[in-house]
Formats: structure tokens, sequence, C-alpha cells
């Protein structure tokens, strides 16, 4: 038992710090987190990684992966996390990538593949509807075969950047006699269709993250399903563990908490500084002890993963406590920006630290956290019937 | 990086698993606790015709040389049963403190013993205003010819009523000494407690008791490291019990809540009560892994101060949360067993009592929080 690299493994992160010191930096962080120019910075984000092979860690190597070990991909994070550089969006690279290159043909594998890699292509997610949020299999989106093509209607909801994507992946019914997990078939919908609309939701942020996206006899060739027809639910739930283990967030964590200390050493707290606060201290150190904690159950599902068990009710482990601490590391930032965290932004004015719009934006957007991915709830029912066996 | 045990500590983990399965359930548990010294003599003596006794000692006194993981295999079965043998005051500290110690005379004396189960010691180092200040003390060496003369009072020394040998905290000079004192030395007086998860302790007070020069295990600037490099690995020790202890107590629970039937059905089909197991689950995966984090910082050479910082954050962390969780695991235990879960019929108050005397051991929750924000934050 042991957690220590190998000279080799050392290489490695004095590599990835090199790489993220020549490509990374504050001011493209910058652009990434301000909404007018998130787009265009997160692809030259990724196409940077794209271009040193550093893009897909967990795919397999023929299609363009790393072939990295957990350690490797442990050490990547971890470097991430210090140069406080953000994960590229998971749709495309941690979602229905791995299902095409699983459970797609080659002509799929050909087609797709390429544009999620160097970023091309924008993916989304069309999974929830208006009345399946938690008891997803409940969707009713309708898929009726016309000769080569599915005719799609129907409505999504909750669909995360679909303002700016290409293609969405979607559960689709094409089957409404059978059992409901049976009648679903996984399809990818090119955004650019005729009869696909995109509203927006303003979520408690202020800001543009979600849509409801609706399709009105919208023509999609069946050459775009993924699979056989009506076996979508299971490929979407191969997808699901994937989503939950990249959902857990630890990375995140890591950067905002490094934030909070660098915020909170330099606020005055009664005549010294808030770092100093023993009640601060206390609640960072519950919240980083916790964070610790998860950082190596993620290291020892990786671990199970590799020695060939799939990741069952521990992705749902990892996404529950995962998305609590981001919470509370939320919650924490927020009140160290105080009551500049509750400014609304002035256009060309600064008011205080810069720090209080972030701050508030992520406290607000971070409460979708706990409902997302399959509500905390939902995840604890997993865990208690299919891991406890209750 | 590696989380797996090695071949000799999985055949390890399999014999302890093995003989505890077979010699500790409850009502063996309770027929051990009920013997004059509060546990069984046979057992102890198993525990040292399988070698157990030896296991963290290093090879060049006898011992087996393991590290922190094969310590931690062992108690983690040991909390599996809330087991009541002394090897925490014996072998991890008082055994640890002889071996790690620079005597070789006290070595000779002692060891052979200890590793063969016919000698029993204590580490008594806390006083009434100590807690869990190791320099808090008042007990006072003072030269006397060519031995020396030791006054003070110790208390909740476990292990101390019935051990063979204390090694025993003391002022020498202007720091801090270690000294072996034999439990049947003239002057030694000994008032023996149990505490609720059975283990025995002692108030022990010292009357001008004459020791020999050769008693002395370590003195000067050594003896406190060896002191905190000692207790902070019965910490990490103490905290594997606690891991084993909230496994069994979720393992039961859970079997409780599908056999126990109410309104119709067995109650662990109640979400309410789901949800709260679920919360028992996250508790304990949480703290397995902040021990095999522990374990794997405090298994290796520490060749830096950071690394050595790094460490001891792992065990302040491990320590702390283990208080928090465990105590919270074993409350809801008892709540889900229900009227049951109050009982004596039932063991789970057993491992309750045992994961609260775990968290006042070697600093609580609180005193651990603050040690690890200390290190982090300053």
């Amino acid at each position: 038992m042991h957690a220590t690299y190998s000279p080799e493994e050392r290489l490695f992160q004095d590599q990835v710090r090199s790489f993220l010191r020549n490509n990374f930096n504050a001011e493209l962080a910058a652009r990434i987190r301000e909404p007018e120019t998130f787009k265009a910075a997160t692809i030259e984000w990724q196409k940077k990684r794209f271009a040193k092979g550093w893009v897909a860690p967990g795919w397999p190597v023929e299609y363009g992966g790393c072939a990295w070990t957990d350690t490797q991909k442990y050490i990547f994070d971890g470097a991430l996390a210090e140069a406080e550089a953000p994960d590229v969006p998971p749709f495309g690279l941690k979602m229905v990538g791995p299902v095409i290159y699983t459970f797609g043909n080659e002509e799929q594998k050909a087609r797709f593949l390429p544009g999620i890699l160097n970023g091309d292509t924008w993916w989304c997610q069309g999974y929830s509807e208006p009345g399946a949020g938690s008891d997803l299999v409940a969707l009713q989106t309708r898929a009726e075969r016309d000769g080569d093509d599915y005719i799609i209607n129907g409505t999504k909801i909750w669909t995360t950047y679909a303002q700016h994507a290409d293609w969405i992946f979607a559960l689709v019914r094409t089957d409404t006699t059978a059992k409901p997990q049976q009648g679903i078939s996984f399809l990818l919908i090119d955004m650019r269709s005729s009869g696909v609309s995109v509203a927006p939701i303003t979520s408690i942020d202020g800001e543009h993250h979600l849509n409801e996206v609706r399709f009105d006899n919208v023509r999609v060739p069946v050459a775009n399903r993924i699979g056989e027809e009506n076996k979508g639910w299971t490929y979407a739930k191969a997808l699901l563990t994937h989503e939950r283990t990249a959902l857990s967030g630890i990375a995140y964590c890591k950067q905002v908490l490094n934030t909070v200390r660098r915020l909170a050493a330099d606020e005055n707290d009664d005549g010294q500084a808030l770092l100093a606060s023993p009640t601060l201290q206390a609640r960072m150190a519950d919240i980083e002890m916790e964070l610790m904690a998860l950082e190596y159950t993620e290291l020892r599902v990786l671990a199970a993963v590799a020695k060939g068990g799939a990741p069952g009710m521990e992705s749902s482990l990892l996404k529950l406590k995962g998305t609590e601490l981001q919470q509370a590391v939320q919650s924490l930032q927020f009140d160290v920006a105080g009551l500049y965290g509750s400014v609304l932004p002035s256009t060309g004015l600064a008011m205080g630290h810069d720090y209080g719009d972030r701050a508030r934006r992520e406290y607000m957007f971070g409460r979708a956290c706990t409902i997302y991915g399959g509500s905390n709830e939902v995840q604890k029912n997993i865990i208690a019937k299919f891991g406890l066996g209750l | 990086m590696d989380f797996s045990l090695n071949a000799e500590q999985q055949l390890l983990k399999d014999s302890v698993d093995k003989y505890m399965s077979e010699r500790y359930d409850s009502e063996q548990r309770r027929s051990y606790l009920a013997a004059p010294k509060g546990f069984s003599a046979a057992v102890w003596q198993d525990f040292g015709n399988l070698g157990w006794l030896t296991v963290p000692l290093p090879e060049s006194e006898g011992g087996f040389g393991g590290s922190v993981v094969d310590t931690a295999v062992l108690m983690e079965a040991m909390g599996r049963s809330v087991a009541v043998e002394p090897y925490l005051a014996t072998v991890l500290l008082a055994g640890q403190l002889i071996a790690n110690g620079d005597n070789a005379t006290l070595k000779e004396r002692y060891l052979p013993d200890i590793l063969s189960g016919n000698c029993q010691a204590a580490f008594a180092y806390q006083e009434r205003r100590s807690r869990h200040q190791l320099d808090a003390i008042d007990c006072q060496l003072e030269r006397n010819g060519d031995g020396y003369s030791l006054n003070g009072h110790k208390t909740l020394v476990l292990n101390g009523a019935i051990a063979d040998v204390l090694i025993v905290t003391a002022w020498l000079d202007e720091s801090i000494a270690l000294f072996a004192v034999p439990a049947n030395s003239a002057g030694v007086h000994c008032d023996a407690f149990r505490l609720m998860d059975g283990q025995g302790v002692a108030n022990v007070r010292f009357d001008a008791v004459q020791l020999p020069r050769e008693n002395l295990v370590c003195a000067g600037a050594g003896s406190m490291a060896l002191i905190r490099r000692v207790l902070d690995e019965a910490t990490i020790a103490v905290s594997a019990q606690a891991v084993g202890a909230m496994e069994y107590l979720l393992k039961a629970t859970v079997d409780y809540s599908n056999t126990r039937k109410q309104f119709g059905q067995p109650i662990g089909k109640f979400q309410a009560l789901q949800h709260r197991m679920v919360d028992m689950y996250t508790a304990t995966e949480q703290c397995r892994s902040l021990l095999v984090r522990a374990l794997c910082s405090n298994s290796i050479e520490q060749g830096d101060v950071q690394t050595q910082a790094q460490a001891e954050m792992d065990i302040a962390a491990l320590k702390a949360m283990v208080g928090k969780h465990g105590r919270a695991v074993a409350e809801e235990a008892v709540q889900i067993h229900g009227g049951m879960g109050v009982t004596e019929e039932l063991n789970i108050g057993d491992y309750l009592k045992r994961l609260m005397v775990i968290d006042s051991l070697f600093g609580d929750q609180d005193w651990q929080r603050r040690r690890f924000a200390t290190l982090r934050y300053q």
C-alpha cells in the first residue's frame, strides 16, 4: 500500500505543470468564466490540450485517448487544480464520446469522434423532459420511423449550453407499447435540423446556461441511432455511471479552497486575518478533510475499475459526496466574500474586490449540482437498493 | 500508487478474520470480559502463538517488522469484534516505546516476554491536568545516589491495573524522560477501573519509587519525538479499529432492517431509513479512504519536512473524521435498531461505546480538527 510516484510519474508531473504554465493563464481563465467569451475561450483551451494529445485521458488510445494510468489521471487533475484551470465541458469528451466508441458503428466513430476531440463540435445532452426528471424513464419524446428517418416530436429541458451546441445526444421513445425501459433509443441529432428550437432558461445566478429544446417534426436519419433500436436505456445507463464519476468535482473544490485561503488571508477580521479565525478554520478544516477523503475514495474506485469492476454504486457515492462538497465550498466562498458577494454586476464599475460576483454566481448555480445528473436523493435510492441490498 | 495489501498482509488479514469469526462472537466476547483480568488469557496466548504480538515490533528486536499497514489489518479486525485484549497498551504503546528506545538491557528484559504473551505492559503518560497536552505533567524524577526517585500521579493508564511494567513519563531536569517502572516496585499504588467499552484502566500513584539508572528508556529531546511517533501510530491503529467497527455496524443495521417488519413490511423498505443507512455507508467509506491515505503517507520513509507535515495532517484528518463519523454511525445504528438498540441484549451498544472511547483517546475530534487547522492554515 503506497501513494508514492515513480520517477516516470514525477517526470510526467513536471511535463504537465510545464504544459499548463505555457498554455494556461489567468487571462484565459477569466475569459472562460465570462459568459460572453465562454464558448470561444473554452474551445481555445480544448484545442491547446488536443494539440498536446491530452484531451481525452480516459479514452482508449486507438480513438485518440491518452492511455493514462489512474495515477497519471490523478496527477493531471491535481495539476489542473494547482493552475486553477477548469476542465473542458464533459458533454462530448466524458459523455457521448465513450458511448460512441463503445456502442457506435465504424461510420459513426469516424464521423463524430474527431470533432469531439478537437473541440470543433459542441455537444449537449437531451435527457430530461418537463415530465421526466428524476424519473427519467418516463420520457415522452417520440421518434416515429418514416423510411430511413425518424420523425422526432417532444421537448427536452435543462439542456446545458444548448445555445452553443452543434449536436445533441438524446433519448427518445421508439416503442410506446413495451415496458418503459425497453422502448427507448439513443439518437444523435444535428441542432441545425429543421424543427429544432432552443428557448433560454435564466437560472438564479442570473445567467443563461440552461435551455428548453423543442423538436417539432424533426427528421433524423436512422443512421444517427447508436446501437440497436429500443436499447438506448442500456447505453444511457453506462453513460450515467461515467457522468456521475465525472461529477465529483474534486479538482474544482480544491481550486475554490485555494482561492478562499488566498482571499481569507487578505480579509480583515477584527484586527487579524480572517484566515486566522478559529471558527473559519474549523469550518474549512471539516470541508478539506472530507475532500481529502473523497480524493482517496475516487482513487480507490478508479483502482477497482482498473481491475475490472464497473463503477456501480461507487459512482453514486462520488456524485453524492462530491456535490455536497461543491456546495460547501461555494457557501464558504460566498461567506468569505462578505456582502460584496451580493452585489450585482454593474457595467464598467468595480465594487469592493473583484471576487464577489464569482462567489455569488457559483453559489447560486451550484444549487443545481445536487439536482442534476440524478438528484442526490435518487443517488441514495440507488445505493440503498443496489449497494446495500435494502 | 497501489492501495492493495501485499501477499503477507493478505495472509495476516485472512488469518485474523478467520480467528475472530470463530472465536469472537458477542457471547464469547462477554465471557472474555467476565474473566478477572477483563479479557481471556487463552485468547491472548493465541495472539502470541499466532505471532500477532510481534507484528509492529522491529525485526532487530525479534519482531515481525510490520508497518502501520500490518497493524491496521489486525486492529481493523479487532474493531469489527470490539476485542477487549490489551493489544494497544502492551504492544503498540509500551512495547513500541521500549523497542524504539535506546536501552538494550530493557529490551532484553521485557520484549521476549511481551512478544510471547507472557508480559503485560502499559504507557502511563496522562495526568489529571494533561488532557491531550503531553508535557502538562507533574511527575518528577530526582537523582538519588546512582539511581532515581519517582513521585507523582498518572491517570487513565490503559491496562495499568494488570501491567507487569509501566512506561512512565516524568520530568528529569528540564526535559521529559521515559522510565520503565516494574509494577511490583515499592511505592507503586494502583486503583483499577473499567472503561465502558471493556478496557481496563488505572490511576497510578508513585510514592518515592526507587529506580536504577538502567530503567531509563529514553531521555532528552529524543523522548518527546519517540512518544509522538508512537502515539501517532497508535492513533492510526485505533482509527483502523473504528473503521472495522463502523463496517460491522453498517452491515448489522442493514441486515436488521431487512428482517424487522413493521406496517406489514421490512423497515428497510422505508426511504427515510434507507437514506440514513446510505449516510452511514458514505461516512464509513470516507473514513476508510482517510485510513488508506494515512497508511500510505505514514508507511514510507519521510524524507523531507513537507512529506512529514503531510503525513501528520493525514493522521489528524483521519482521527477527527473517525471521531465524528464513528459516533454518528453508531448513533444511527442504535436508532435504526429501535428499542432493541438501547438494550444490552444486542451488541450494538458495545460498538457505540468503543467508538466513543476511540473518539476520546489520543485527541478527540475537536482537538484533532484544531491540530489539522494549525498544520494547514498557520
